[in-house]
């Protein structure tokens, strides 16, 4: 009687495992920097403008996300960026940062002018000089940064439809305030 | 554009209909007490077949006139890709695979369907129906949430291409046989359930089921070796098999698969382990669509975000729960009536019975210790909120000393007699590979041999070579005696007499040559990595090798750097050109094309890295001992199943004679 009752707990904790599984993200990976201060950084601007510095938005949520027109993945996540942009112009406690790396200038205009520019800014960073400061292996690479200048998500891969939505709002509803 | 997907869309509808009928009308057939039903149930499952058939080939055609307004062709080839890539992108990507999986299923159940008709008549419409059920669950998984037949709007002019690692004969071959292994397992476990379910526990289903499940065990054994082989040369990392959960979800069929096959043996001839056979061969199959969906679904790798698709995930759940809960509920409902009937047990611990109980604990425990490493990972990042990774260490420190005990029983099970052991019996026919394994022991260690592992399993190996070279000895032996042949002839004659032990004991020796191959290259692989400038030289082992320039290559959809390497060992001296491909002008990652030069006792493996300053160049350089005897091992298996399949029924009426 005893293996009869073991192999249907087997199979059904099993079973249950995956109903679990099924709502991680395998996009979001835990990394070192979470819930750190975000290293900050200054750079050249990629439209030519004044230098960026991520410790000017200090006091809003910033998403911080990484690209490069030599990315393929980063064309497949454009079109959302665009999409979010439009949709967050008018928030005044979000703003998007992008990071164009181990790329030129030239590179990184061609890429916005042929698949669109969104009104947000994008420091360059040739050297991957940010990049390594915050950890980034591939791209694309998101950071979600809150007002108190802490990263608090990182995203590794494209971001998807949805993903404000789902992922982020939640936790700028939650007060700003360091979640358990 | 063309109208073939079209074609292949309407079939692939038209087959879910069928499959419906095909589930359905055997039941009622059954119900109704109507037998022409059940011929309708296998009409049916020969019409999904051939409309399945037509979906592939819609599939197929539009992938050969580059009809790019599919998505699923735009996604998975362009106007560069080689014909013979063209023609198997079907199975490149996530829903041709699986349209690939219910073709092969459908193909499965049509052969069932028409070769055990007359034979099983009691078992056929509960295995129509149970096929029927699997296809249809797969079709709608196909139509419904990922579906190859989808147009795209606008069209692109050219598509994104084949993922360049999968432009590779390795991997053109690897899933279709893999799949054959998974789907292949579908067949025997039909007429188990309907074995549960008819109340026919003898062994009936076992004697029907031999062939299927040897040739899926063959077909996954060649897929899992095609893989381990593509990784090898097409990865440039210098290994095979890296305990990955996309390698180890087709590992762990194949293990409790190879515990079916072996305890077997021991209900045709004793009458023992039925539940337990039942078992193994549900879980078999559980295992292959587990397998199936880990890889598919991506739970646990990223390949594929699932929580982007939540859609797929929740009908793969429930699709599995459905399976998972009906097949061993039913067994568990009816272990009872089977104990019943049960007329032997185990008398002596020392019989061959025995021996294959403790090759199934080993096998199945080792099929749990991968399943566990697989699934801990999955198990930690839903329960908490960090994520770990198990890998080699984890599976080396508990895998290689049960397959150690794997060798030890390999060595003596085939050799021990049924039902007990005389002690005579056991000095005559151990003494000398007794003697054989020690003085390999010694060899090993005077060879310089240090590793206990390694030691062990050269003196495990000697044992088993030894004990089943004695026993085809022996076996000849006798023959001559008896017939007045030559040798050759007598061993001839003996193994056409019993293809499938000797069929068997050919696999055993080629597992051997595999682990020879495992213990050359996990033990003695040497790795440099250096930074050469041209001119430049290294050494590793008795190679010379020198970095002599960077050349480049190119084919009609790639270009490469290239470097060019002398090596010289002695007088030989060969050129090699490892290489760094960019497919499609830059339009995807690099990829690592290894220059390897394999001889019997070792290979040479150099990959190139990225330049260093003006002139230099990363490389890596692997000597990887005995790397090739674990393809040739496989081959060799793969010669022994083949043998064994050839052992029609006649073995089983001589049985049933004698019982």
């Amino acid at each position: 009687m005893g293996w009869k009752l073991t192999l249907l707990g087997v199979v059904a904790g099993i079973l249950f495992l995956f109903a679990l599984g099924l709502n991680n993200d395998p996009r979001h990976i835990p990394s070192p920097l979470v819930d750190r201060p975000a290293p900050d950084f200054a750079g050249p601007a990629l439209d030519g403008g004044d230098p960026l510095t991520l410790s000017a938005l200090r006091g809003r949520w910033v998403l911080v996300n990484f690209w490069g027109s030599w990315c393929v993945s980063c064309v497949a996540e454009h079109p959302y960026l665009l999409e979010l942009d439009r949709q967050t112009r008018s928030r005044n406690d979000f703003v998007i940062l992008g990071v164009d790396f181990k790329d030129t200038v030239d590179g990184g205009r061609a890429f916005l002018a042929r698949h669109g520019t969104p009104s947000y800014r994008h420091v360059v960073d040739p050297e991957q000089k940010i990049a390594i400061d915050w950890g980034v292996f591939g791209a694309p690479e998101s950071f979600l940064v809150d007002p108190e200048g802490r990263i608090r998500l990182k995203h590794v891969g494209p971001l998807y439809r949805g993903w404000f939505e789902r992922v982020a709002l939640p936790l700028m509803t939650s007060g700003g305030g360091k979640p358990s | 554009m063309s109208a073939w997907i079209e074609v292949g869309h309407f079939a692939a509808l038209a087959a879910l209909v069928l499959t419906v009928v095909q589930l359905v009308a055997p039941l009622a057939g059954i119900g109704l007490g109507r037998p022409v039903w059940i011929r309708v149930g296998r009409q049916a499952a020969f019409g999904v077949l051939l409309l399945l058939t037509v979906a592939c080939a819609g599939v197929m055609a539009s992938f050969l006139n580059h009809d790019f307004s599919v998505g699923y062709v735009a996604g998975h080839a362009s106007r560069e890709l080689p014909i013979f890539y063209l023609a198997t992108a079907l199975w490149g990507g996530h829903e041709g695979s699986l349209l690939l999986w219910v073709w092969l299923l459908s193909l499965f159940a049509a052969v069932a369907a028409w070769r055990h008709w007359s034979t099983h008549p009691l078992s056929m419409p509960w295995v129509l129906a149970i096929l029927g059920a699997t296809v249809l669950g797969f079709l709608l998984l196909v139509l419904f949430l990922s579906s190859p037949f989808e147009r795209l709007f606008p069209p692109p002019a050219d598509g994104r291409d084949l993922n360049p690692l999968l432009q590779d004969p390795g991997m053109v071959f690897h899933p279709p046989f893999l799949y054959l292994g998974y789907v292949g397992f579908a067949v025997p476990y039909a007429f188990a359930m309907a074995a549960l379910i008819t109340g026919q526990t003898g062994g009936e289903w076992i004697l029907a089921t031999r062939r299927w499940t040897l040739f899926a065990w063959a077909m996954l054994t060649i897929g899992i070796v095609f893989g381990a082989y593509w990784a090898y040369y097409e990865l440039g990392w210098g290994g095979y098999w890296a305990w990955d959960p996309v390698e180890n979800a087709s590992f762990m069929p194949w293990l409790t698969a190879t515990a079916f096959f072996h305890s077997v043996m021991v209900q045709e001839r004793r009458g023992l382990f039925r539940t337990w056979n039942l078992f193994l061969i549900i879980t078999t199959f559980a295992l292959s669509l587990l397998g199936t969906f880990l890889v598919r679904s991506g739970v646990l790798s990223s390949v594929h975000a699932f929580a982007t698709d939540p859609g797929r995930g929740v009908f793969i759940l429930v699709f599995m729960t459905v399976i998972l809960l009906f097949s061993f509920g039913l067994l568990t409902l009816r272990a009872d009536r089977l104990k019943g009937e049960g007329q032997g047990r185990l008398e002596n611990p020392l019989c061959r019975e025995s021996a294959f109980l403790f090759n199934n604990l080993f096998l199945v425990v080792g099929a749990l210790t991968v399943l566990l490493g697989t699934l801990f990972p999955l198990a930690v990042e839903t329960l908490t909120d960090s994520k770990v990774s198990v890998g080699p260490p984890y599976f080396n420190q508990v895998f290689i000393p049960i397959m150690l005990g794997m060798l030890l029983l390999m060595g003596v099970g085939p050799i021990l007699p049924w039902r007990r052991t005389p002690a005579g019996t056991l000095r005559r026919r151990f003494l000398i590979p007794g003697l054989v394994a020690l003085a390999g022991l010694g060899g090993g260690w005077i060879l310089g041999i240090g590793h206990p592992y390694g030691l062990a399993a050269l003196a495990l190996c000697l044992l088993v070579l030894s004990t089943h070279l004695d026993d085809l000895w022996q076996g000849t032996r006798a023959r001559m005696r008896r017939d007045g042949a030559g040798a050759l002839s007598a061993l001839g004659r003996l193994v056409r007499r019993d293809k499938r032990r000797y069929g068997g004991l050919l696999t055993h020796l080629g597992l051997l040559v595999m682990v020879a191959g495992f213990i050359g290259s996990g033990l003695f692989q040497e790795e440099r990595d250096l930074i050469l400038q041209p001119g430049e030289s290294t050494r590793i082992g008795e190679w010379r090798l020198t970095f002599t320039a960077m050349g480049s290559a190119a084919r009609h959809n790639w270009v490469a750097d290239e470097a060019l390497v002398r090596a010289e060992r002695g007088s030989l001296v060969l050129e090699l050109r490892p290489q760094k491909r960019v497919y499609n002008t830059g339009r995807s990652q690099p990829t690592t094309e290894a220059a390897i030069h394999t001889t019997w006792l070792e290979d040479l493996y150099v990959v190139i890295g990225d330049p260093v300053g003006e002139t230099g160049r990363a490389f890596r350089i692997y000597r990887n001992p005995l790397v090739a005897w674990v393809w040739w091992g496989s081959g060799i298996m793969g010669l022994g199943v083949l043998l064994a399949l050839f052992q029609g029924r006649r073995l089983s009426r001589t049985r049933a004679v004698v019982a």
